[in-house]
């Protein structure tokens, strides 16, 4: 396989002064050099300091991270569309990094899809032809049948200011593959989409994958697009630092940090103590012990997905009793705040059908989880 | 709607009607007649002289030639300057866009005659009193006051992200110049050129202090025909400079109109 887009170390920065970080409390520009804070843009900070990964042709990485994590401005970088404070960008092996955006072969894609709105949809989807030259004729050709293979092609002929979202969509994505990019970068298309038409992007975007052998990055925060979308999927931490991309199902199944675990959003945290003697290591929690050969001692969180946890009436197991202080019904899940004879509570994720009430005296059965040692 | 409010509103758009046209009506009427003197209620005799003297009498056509051309090079060199530097204000910091801004409204806000010595001062120290080319700088000055704010404004509220995802699709800058930015600034820029052409146009303060009598433009042309009692005269010379501001005013309405087609 090709290796299409190389990022190595790219200095992502951001727009305002240094801001101190809530995590740690350190200010997360101290994390480069001081000659290179020296050099920054006036108003810049950096923003994920050493960003590295490649994406190969036809595969697609999901970046995951928060709000404000730096998802946009990573992407905006490669395209050449914000200056980077260090780092390289190959684009098939071509250096990159010091070009413009119109020379990179990247395609960037906004979250809100930009047409242009003095052109009709086949001008728009002419436009990246018709700017290198090819005549009108060809280039209408070729736009109409990027829109009927995006399924789109009844639209050739309307305003461009006259579509509805997933349409926008649609047509923006032609447009861009129209540019036959070696590289094409998506702004959180999905978020901020009501369902029906969310769906209709996503198909758009499978689409768009079949249609296009470009390396392609998808940036969200939400893990079932990632999940529709990708081959492959990274996250960033709270400290700018972007995990291995990975499976999405193996990232699920395994993150590889807390602060990923806690991104995805599927997992129950029950804090407790690992402990180590002759017997071998465990994991206490206020709902019982778990097994954990690997654990280190100290403070440990342990992460558990709805389906991994089983609830049971009280006493029917050899594990502490907990009465349930509140109950929340989620589309896929319960959520139960728990509380233990001591006052301690901890909140557990449950299958749907799990029949706690609040005032229930129960106990918890957790079939697997991750453990996250903290220090 | 009651009968009452719907008089009321008959009544109202009746006296906007009048007051608007009262004036314009009232030069017509003075512009092709002979000998209306008060108590007369109507003219004496229909005379179209005034309108043939101001094409065919040589001081009154330089007048209006000299304000034709000083309308349109004001117009186009205040264009061309004050769209780069309203697009770069605007992309610029807070602190800049206000500097500029009040730069700008300082030249549009200044009393005509204030701004006509200190014009006229720096236009003599260059040599150039009296001088069709003076007199266009000391134009240019309030001219690109008002576009430079005008542009200002659309450049503020201009989204800039057209011009990255022009550009990210291979369009480099003269590329998105001429496919992007231009086609959708075009409004825009045919409302600086006429708007820049009226300021130019309705100078009388600082054409009368810079230009020192030597430079004759229709507006000076009109006030010495009023101060000469030439009301017939001064009537048409004064239609002639409403006729650009209607002909600018209905040429913007068709725009509009065809720019919301184009956008619906």
């Amino acid at each position: 396989m090709t290796v299409t887009l190389d990022v190595r170390d790219l200095c992502v920065l951001f727009a305002g002064p240094p801001q101190r970080s809530v995590i740690d409390g350190s200010v997360s520009a101290l994390l480069v050099d001081a000659a290179m804070q020296a050099s920054l843009p006036q108003g810049h900070r950096v923003g994920l300091p050493q960003v590295t990964f490649t994406v190969n042709a036809g595969e697609c990485l999901a970046i995951l991270g928060a709000s404000g994590a730096g998802k946009s401005s990573l992407l905006r970088t490669a395209a050449g569309l914000q200056p980077a404070a260090g780092g390289s960008v190959l684009v098939a092996g071509r250096d990159v990094t010091a070009l413009p955006p119109e020379q990179r072969g990247i395609v960037y894609l906004h979250q809100e899809p930009v047409l242009f709105p003095h052109l009709t949809v086949m001008d728009n989807v002419a436009f990246p032809l018709t700017v290198r030259g090819m005549p009108k004729r060809e280039a209408h050709r070729r736009a109409f049948a990027m829109l009927a293979r995006l399924r789109v092609g009844e639209l050739a002929g309307n305003a461009a200011t006259a579509l509805s979202g997933g349409q926008r969509h649609r047509v923006a994505l032609a447009r861009a593959l129209c540019a036959d990019p070696a590289v094409l970068l998506l702004d959180e298309p999905l978020s901020s989409l009501d369902p029906a038409v969310r769906r209709d992007v996503r198909a758009a975007l499978l689409q768009a994958r079949e249609v296009s052998g470009a390396a392609t990055i998808l940036v969200t925060h939400d893990l079932d697009d990632a999940m529709a979308v990708a081959t492959h999927v990274a996250a960033i931490g709270p400290f700018g630092d972007l995990s291995v991309p990975t499976a999405p199902a193996d990232l699920l199944h395994a993150p590889p940090t807390l602060s990923v675990a806690q991104l995805l959003g599927v997992y129950a945290e029950l804090p407790g103590v690992a402990e180590r003697d002759a017997q071998g290591s465990r994991f206490r929690w206020i709902g019982g012990v778990l097994e954990a050969p690997d654990a280190e001692p100290g403070q440990a969180v342990a992460c558990a997905r709805s389906y991994e946890v089983e609830i049971h009436d009280g006493g029917s197991l050899d594990v502490p009793a907990l009465t349930v202080v509140a109950r929340r019904d989620a589309a896929h899940e319960v959520v139960l705040d728990l509380r233990d004879a001591a006052g301690a509570t901890v909140t557990v994720r449950a299958p749907n059908g799990t029949g706690a009430s609040v005032g229930d005296v129960v106990q918890v059965l957790l079939r697997h989880a991750r453990l996250f040692s903290i220090r | 709607m009651t009968a009452r409010t719907s008089s009321l509103r008959l009544l109202s758009f009746i006296a906007l009607l009048l007051f608007a046209t009262a004036p314009l009506l009232m030069l017509m009427v003075t512009s092709l007649s002979r000998g209306w003197f008060y108590p007369a209620l109507l003219p004496a005799a229909a005379d179209g002289s005034a309108w043939r003297e101001l094409f065919t009498d040589a001081g009154r056509r330089d007048a209006l030639v000299n304000s034709i051309a000083l309308g349109i090079g004001t117009a186009l060199v205040a264009t061309t300057l004050a769209l780069p530097l309203g697009r770069a204000a605007a992309l610029s910091t807070r602190a800049v866009r206000r500097s500029v801004a009040l730069l700008a409204f300082t030249a549009v806000a200044l009393p005509p005659v204030a701004l006509g010595i200190g014009l006229q001062l720096t236009v003599l120290r260059l040599g150039l009193g009296g001088t069709l080319f003076g007199v266009f700088l000391a134009h240019l000055v309030p001219t690109l006051g008002y576009l430079t704010l005008v542009f200002l404004g659309v450049f503020t509220r201009w989204d800039g992200r057209l011009e990255e995802s022009a550009a990210t699709l291979g369009a480099n800058g003269v590329t998105r110049w001429r496919l992007v930015l231009l086609p959708l600034l075009r409004r825009p820029i045919a409302d600086a050129l006429a708007l820049g052409f009226l300021v130019s146009w309705a100078q009388v303060a600082l054409t009368l202090l810079v230009g020192g009598g030597a430079v004759r433009t229709l507006p000076l042309d009109v006030l010495a025909m009023l101060q000469a009692g030439q009301d017939q005269r001064a009537a048409a010379g004064a239609l002639a400079l409403a006729i650009p501001a209607l002909l600018v005013l209905g040429a913007s309405r068709v725009a509009a109109r065809s720019t919301s087609a184009v956008v619906a």
